[in-house]
Formats: structure tokens, sequence, C-alpha cells
């Protein structure tokens, strides 16, 4: 019974990495491509730089879906045979995918407002392209910070 | 209630729209131009191009303005979540027209002939509706409450003959509509902007009554509620000449533009520096709008915006009809 909890646990933990991630990146795609859609009604000319800006925030459901794959890998559900998790092995691999759940789902959609701003600034003059960009990648410092963290904790849970 | 979030789509669209401005350097172009048709010419580069070939002679050129101004409204008003948004500029026109099929009237029960061609499609609601309204005199249709107001016009107007007394009526109902939607919208910029709006309208009104040496009671009768300057301090500001009404009114955003006016020799010339310092007011108080993406505020400053452009078009296209001097003519063109 206590494996099957740990188990559980640690599922649990790669289902909230990999599903608030994927919502972020949804919420902040959804900013950026709403603001995009409004742009280029007017020049859609500017689709291969709208189209940039507007995938930025995409990358927080991949670290999410990443750090998920990590978990269950760990607990050997994914290829390999299953194995024994304790009930605190399990709660540790849950709390080691919190930083990606949350860092990348604050982040998606911080990333999101901050690319259709940029979207907004290239309509106006798109030869500010390469400012457009770092704005919204220095908020990609703090997505990669979280999932750097999670990794780190799930490589220090023994099992 | 409204929220910010919704204006992603519009915000975006606006910023790209705003590319299509007449610029500084194209009203320098066309002020520097050697007659109107080179004026026009250099217009024909902008966005106004498609309009021009609307124009029955070169003299025509209210024609293409309003038709980009109408263009500007309508493509604004399809993808706005409130249409309240829309309104808020547009409603002035509406109370325009109300106001020329009035006096239309008025002037037929004396013989004499209706104005349409004064009638603007600038408005927000068709002119035939309002006409209809009108005519068949079922005020219950007009918009913007005007049904009670209009049998109080009509009213006044059989005691008194008196077609300001009629205005008068017309403006107060104007800005108490303009304020209704305004607290519609529930957006905190357009609630300045409104506020903004009706200390404009009452200083304006102030200097025009100064001048046709009106004082006192007589004044404040002319003067709206819900602006920033309390009605009792613009009454007391009619004694005091206008050169001081920046000091007077120092604890007010208005009061920098109205120290930019300076000294003027005439009372003319004083009313036409007013008319642009009071537009530069509200075009500052919407300025920083600009710098927050998502903010509502933005179609009503792009809105604003346009109408000071098309201002701007026209003032140089006058001047060069009427053979003012270009210098003079730089110092009364709005900063957009």
């Amino acid at each position: 019974m206590e494996q099957i909890t740990g188990t559980m646990l640690a599922v649990l933990g790669a289902a909230l990495a990999a599903g608030w991630s994927a919502s972020g990146s949804a919420i902040g795609i959804g900013i950026a491509g709403e603001s995009g859609a409004g742009v280029m009604t007017e020049d859609p000319g500017k689709f291969g730089l709208v189209l940039l800006l507007q995938a930025l925030p995409g990358t927080q459901g991949i670290y999410g879906l990443l750090t998920a794959f990590f978990a269950i890998m760990k607990v050997g559900l994914l290829g390999g045979e299953p194995v024994a998790v304790s009930l605190w092995q399990g709660l540790g691999i849950l709390f080691a995918c919190l930083p990606v759940a949350i860092g990348e789902y604050t982040s998606g959609i911080a990333q999101g407002k901050t690319s259709a701003a940029s979207i907004q600034m290239i309509a106006k003059r798109p030869e500010e392209m390469g400012k457009a960009i770092i704005m919204p990648a220095m908020v990609e410092t703090y997505a990669v910070l979280s999932l750097l963290m999670s990794i780190i904790l799930l490589n220090s849970i023994k099992i | 209630m409204p929220t910010p979030e919704r204006y992603g789509y519009a915000t975006a669209r606006i910023r790209a729209m705003e590319r299509r401005f007449v610029d500084q350097g194209v009203l320098q172009r066309m002020l520097d131009a050697e007659d109107l048709s080179s004026a026009l010419k250099v217009l024909g580069e902008t966005a106004y191009a498609p309009w021009l070939a609307e124009m029955k002679n070169e003299r025509d050129f209210d024609r293409p303005i309003s038709s980009e101004m109408f263009h500007c409204y309508e493509e604004v008003r399809q993808f706005v979540p409130d249409p309240e948004m829309g309104q808020l500029l547009r409603i002035t026109y509406d109370f325009h027209n109300i106001k020329v099929i009035l006096k239309s009237m008025l002037r037929h029960r004396r013989g004499q002939s209706r104005r349409w061609d004064l009638l603007t499609n600038l408005a927000s609601r068709e002119t035939d509706d309002l006409l209809a309204a009108m005519e068949s005199e079922d005020y219950r249709l007009l918009p913007y409450g005007l049904s009670g107001v209009m049998e109080e016009c009509l009213s006044v107007w059989e005691q008194t003959q008196d077609i300001v007394e009629v205005e008068k009526r017309l403006d107060a109902q104007l800005f108490r509509a303009l304020g209704e939607l305004a607290k519609a919208t529930a957006f905190p910029g357009v609630l300045r902007w409104f506020r903004a709006r009706v200390d404009a309208e009452n200083i304006r009104n102030l200097l025009r009554l100064r001048r046709a040496g009106e004082e006192g009671v007589k004044i404040s009768e002319f003067l709206h509620e819900g602006g920033n300057v309390s009605l009792e301090r613009l009454v007391d500001l009619g004694s005091e000449p206008v050169e001081s009404w920046s000091r007077v009114l120092h604890y007010a955003d208005v009061a920098p533009y109205l120290a930019e006016m300076g000294e003027q020799g005439s009372s003319e010339a004083m009313l036409v520096m007013l008319e642009k310092a009071l537009d530069d007011y509200i075009s500052g108080m919407l300025a920083p709008f600009s710098y927050t993406p998502f903010a509502p505020e933005n179609v009503l400053r792009f809105l604003w915006s346009k109408e000071i452009e098309t201002k701007n078009v026209r003032i140089v296209l006058v001047s060069k009809t009427s053979g003012l001097d270009r210098d003079m003519v730089r110092k009364v063109l709005r900063r957009v």
C-alpha cells in the first residue's frame, strides 16, 4: 500500500509539472496570439516576426513535459521495470516537480504578456525586432531556473 | 463590467493602425507647399489618398477628411469590445446632427430652406433615423436621453425664440450623456478623459462668454458639471484676465497648457490659441496610455489623435486657400 501511494505521489508530481506548465504556455501563447492577430489584420507581412514572438511562451510547456518524463522514468513507469517507491520518496518527487509546475505556469503567462507587448512594438517599429525579442526572452531565464531546480531535486532523490 | 484583458487584439491592431497617421514631416511639407494643389499632392501620399478622388474641386477637401475619419470610426467600431468606446467621440456629431435638424425644422416653419448639407455622416446614429424621429415628432425614438430634452427645447423656442437657449439645453444633455457613456465603460482613464473634456469645454465657453460681455450667473448657466475644476472657481475665473488663468488654476492639470498660450494681441487670437491649448491638454492627458500595452484607453487615445490629425490637416489646407502666414499656422497646429 505504501509503495502504491509513493508511486501515485510521484505520478501526481509529474502530472502537475506537465499540466500547469502546459496551461501557462497555452495562456501565454493565447495572449500573444490575440495581439499577433490584431497586428496581422493590418499588416499580414509581419507574420514571420509575430510567429516567432508568439512561440516564445511555448517553451514552458516543453520544460514541464521534460520534468514529467524525468519523474515517471524515476519510478520506472516509462520503460524498464516499475521500482518500489516509498511514501517519502514519492513525496520527494512530488515536491521536486513543484518548481517547474509553479515557475513555468507563472512565467508562461508573464512571457505571453511581454511577447504581446513586443508584438505591439514591432507593429509600430519593425526595425526594433532585436529589442522586441530580448524583452520576452528575459522572462525565459526564470523558466529555465525552475527547470534546473526541479531536475537537481529529482536527481537528488535516491530510489 | 468590462475588463481590460479583452483589449489584447484591439490595442495591437490600433498600434498597427497608428502607422497610418500623418506625421509632422508630412504636415510640414504640406505647409511648405507652394499652393493648395501641391499640398493636396503631398496629402495623396498618406492614408487620405483613396478619398481624394471624391473631391468635386480642389477646395472640397473637407470631403476626403470626413471620409477618412468615418472610415477610421467604422473600422474601430467593428473590433472594439465595448461599443461605448467608439461612441465617446461620435456622440458630439450625433448632437450636431440633432441641432442641424432642429434648426432646419425651425427655419422651415419660417418659410426658409432646410440645411441638410450641414449634416455629418460621422455620427454614431443613422441620420435618417434621427430625421424620422424629429419629423414625426416621436421624440421617444431619439437616443441619449434627448426625448425629454427635445420637448423642453421646443417649448423654450416657442416662448423665447432664442436659439442660444435651445442650444444650451442640448449641450447640457450632450455632456450628461457623455458622462453616462464614460461611466458605462468603467475604465479610469476614460473617466479622467471625460473630466478633462468637461474642463476644456467649460474654459472654452468661459472665454467665449467673456467676449460676448456675459458675467456671473449667466456664465454659470453655460458651464457643465463633472470636471476637475469646480463651477464656482470657473465663475470667479470669469472676472480674471485670461493671462492669469494658469496661475489661478495652478493646481489643475490644464494650468501648464494655459501658461503656454502666452499673451495674445487680440481676443480672436486668444480664442484660437486657447482652442489649441485645450486640445493639447486632452492629448497630453491621454498620451501616457501609449506606455500601457493593453490599456483600453488606447482606443480612445487613437480616435482622439485621429480627430486632432484631421484638425491639423484641415488647418493646413485652409491656410493654403486663404494664404495665411506659415509661421502663424505652425503655432496653431496641435500636438499629436
